[in-house]
């Protein structure tokens, strides 16, 4: 299983704690694989406040909407979702209305656990019919599990009926080789932990998924020469940090510091796990979001001609 | 008003709240403060949500059970000490249903019933929710002069302020009521619908199946008369937040995203007439006036060096500190917002990234001085 396969899925999640750069990964896979000539369309999940809205600077809706060649974004929201599903099982507008006004169903839907995931998974789902590939910028990785555990979850507890029919529709989906999850992760002790939690978490109800895709950012790839790490502590042991050259040490002690982090994921990530890790490097001065994006583009795609 | 609001607020409140996104520090300066108010002489507990393995190991935390150990805090008066305790959101669920179910039967049918184990799933793995049960529980117990809550990462503050009324709304005696008029308590089987809810009630049953139907009025049945105790928790839960003793202190990073939260935070704080104590900025880049030529002022320091390993730390020192200042440069306008949102008598703070990870009560030492300056050395 190589890379390339997990990228060329049908679709594709992308999670990881929070913070560590899960929608701008999530875009950049949507751009490289639109750029191939796929049409693609990237997810947010229930957005209250649309990140990408904000960055590609346009009006996301429930719709998708265009955001560049063969690429849409659309913000699945629940309640859209939900008379969608509806609709499909209830093929008369005016009972839809009828369950969609009851106070009581509404609350009911809104606080059942596992129903809002259902419907929006559903959506997503329809999306494929329209598109090569849809990538979902998924919740944060601990919510991210339970999401996508739910249909799985709940299916002993509908044994009949259109929710059952399009829970095993899930499952069947979620099941698929061409279903992937990428995880994004930062060179961090906190974060690497959880980034293995949550794929031992997603592994133990979803073996066929294929290989734990990290996207390590804001790495600092180990210098294998790492003398200079050794020698920079020494200095600054020696030296204040109110000393005129300390602001320096402080940089130096701090790339160090970042190195050996970066190794250490490298070789968790690798041992607990068996990730295949891209590094996204640190870069001198990256302004904007785009900016960032493009920078993760760029670095996602060499790593797709690797073989 | 400065970092010297902080240690007031440590002596007069009873209970802090950090808050904010996650990955900005918040269990290390929820430490910090717990072992600086310790230090100014009050009982302290600080409850943490996940913290790493090495600062867990510093501060003696067993990763689970819930258990309180007094952590050894150099210079402490000999009224302070300090308590801390992981939370363990499993077990905090477990104890709820067990305090609040009337007997062993009633227990043993919740934790069979398939909605429970769906909804435990649900709240059992929802730190938010947890964080703001197990901090009543702290509270009530009168152990402590302040108890500082680090709360899990959140990217919406509604997430966080809107938890403990999660499983009260779930367990709403609307719902409940509109589930079980239809239904002959006694007879879950062979009901009979009656009342304006049936034709919405038979096209669920449809949807649904009416097994689910049934599993969940057994499932509110189970909960009977276990709703006012809920009730009650969230009630005592909100009073907690609302208690003018109570302060809200926002943790952020200098980045866009967590300034957002922090932001969106602070509306909801205003908004709810919650007591927002103030903001501290966390991982600060810019360590000391700007240098001119960093390679250059290195010079004299890597005398000892053979030159090649000097010409690589200083190659590596300049180019390290070239990207330092370009992110400092860009951190500007976002710690200046925050300082604007502390404007005038809200505590605000910074504290640089260290070079190091926090790992050991040293390391929090080195925090404490950056966030009470005047503080000596213990």
């Amino acid at each position: 299983m190589r890379v390339r396969d997990v990228l060329d899925a049908r679709l594709l999640f992308v999670t990881g704690k929070g913070g560590t750069g899960k929608t701008t990964v999530a875009l950049a896979l949507a751009r490289l694989a639109a750029s191939e000539g796929r049409r693609v369309v990237l997810v947010e999940v229930d957005s209250h406040r649309p990140t990408l809205a904000s960055w590609l600077d346009l009006e996301t809706a429930y719709g998708p909407v265009p955001a560049g060649p063969g690429l849409d974004v659309a913000n699945v929201t629940w309640l859209d979702a939900l008379v969608d599903w509806l609709t499909g099982i209830v093929p008369v507008q005016r009972i839809v209305r009828l369950i969609l006004t009851n106070r009581m169903v509404h609350l009911f839907l809104d606080v059942t656990p596992g129903s809002r995931e259902v419907v929006l998974l559903a959506r997503i789902e329809a999306l494929l019919g329209s598109y090569d590939q849809v990538v979902v910028d998924l919740p944060a990785a601990g919510h991210a599990v339970s999401f996508l555990k739910v249909p799985q979850q709940s299916a002993s507890l509908f044994p009949s009926g259109p929710l059952r029919r399009t829970l095993d529709g899930l499952v069947l989906l979620l099941s698929r080789p061409d279903t992937q999850v990428v995880l994004t992760a930062l060179p961090e002790e906190m974060v690497v932990n959880e980034t293995v939690e949550t794929w031992v978490r997603l592994t133990g109800f979803r073996p066929s998924l294929a290989l734990p895709l990290v996207v390590l950012n804001k790495a600092l790839p180990p210098d294998p020469d790492p003398q200079w790490r050794a020698d920079v502590r020494r200095v600054a042991a020696r030296h204040k940090a109110s000393h005129p050259a300390g602001a320096v040490l402080q940089a130096g002690l701090w790339e160090a510091e970042r190195e050996e982090l970066t190794a250490d994921a490298l070789d968790r990530l690798s041992r607990e796990i068996r990730a295949r890790v891209v590094l996204v490097p640190l870069v001198d001065e990256l302004p904007g979001p785009l900016e960032r994006v493009g920078h993760v583009e760029a670095v996602l795609g060499a790593a797709l001609s690797d073989p | 008003m400065t970092a010297s609001g902080l240690a007031d607020l440590l002596l007069e409140r009873r209970v802090i709240v950090c808050v904010g996104s996650g990955g900005v520090g918040k269990t290390t300066l929820a430490a910090s403060l717990g072992i600086e108010a310790a230090r100014l002489g009050r009982r302290v507990l600080v409850l943490t949500i996940d913290p790493a393995r090495r600062l867990a190991d510093a501060l003696g935390l067993p990763s689970f059970g819930n258990e309180v150990r007094r952590v050894d805090v150099r210079g402490a008066l000999p009224e302070g000490h300090l308590d801390a305790m992981m939370l363990d959101t499993r077990a905090t669920f477990d104890d709820l249903i067990r305090r609040l179910a009337p007997d062993e039967v009633r227990r043993r049918e919740i934790l069979e019933n398939q909605v429970y184990r769906l909804v435990s799933d649900s709240f059992g793995s929802s730190q938010e929710y947890m964080a703001t049960e197990k901090l009543y529980d702290v509270v009530a117990t009168g152990r402590y002069d302040l108890v500082v809550l680090d709360t899990p990462p959140v990217k919406n503050a509604l997430e966080f302020l809107d938890a403990p009324g999660r499983l009260a709304r779930f367990l709403d005696r609307r719902i409940v009521k509109w589930f079980l008029t239809p239904y002959d308590e006694n007879r879950v089987f062979g009901r009979v619908l009656i009342g304006t809810s049936g034709v919405v009630f038979r096209l669920l049953g449809v949807i649904f199946g009416r097994e689910f139907l049934g599993e969940l009025s057994r499932f509110f049945i189970a909960f009977r008369d276990m709703y006012d105790g809920f009730r009650e928790r969230h009630e005592a839960v909100t009073r907690i937040f609302e208690d003018q003793a109570t302060a809200f202190l926002v943790v952020s990073a200098p980045t866009e995203a967590s300034v957002d939260v922090a932001t969106f935070f602070r509306e909801e704080l205003l908004a709810r007439r919650l007591v927002l104590g103030g903001f501290l900025v966390n991982q600060v880049h810019g360590w000391g006036p700007e240098v001119e030529d960093p390679a250059d002022i290195l010079e004299p320091l890597l005398t000892n060096l053979p030159e090649d390993r000097a010409r690589r730390v200083r190659s590596r020192c300049a180019v390290a500190y070239g990207r330092t200042k370009a992110v400092a440069a860009r951190e500007g306008p976002l710690r200046e917002r925050i300082r604007r949102y502390a404007h005038p008598d809200r505590v605000y703070a910074e504290i640089p990234l260290l070079p190091e990870p926090v790992r050991d009560l040293e390391g929090l030492d080195a925090v404490i001085r950056h966030l009470f300056p005047a503080h000596p050395d213990p």
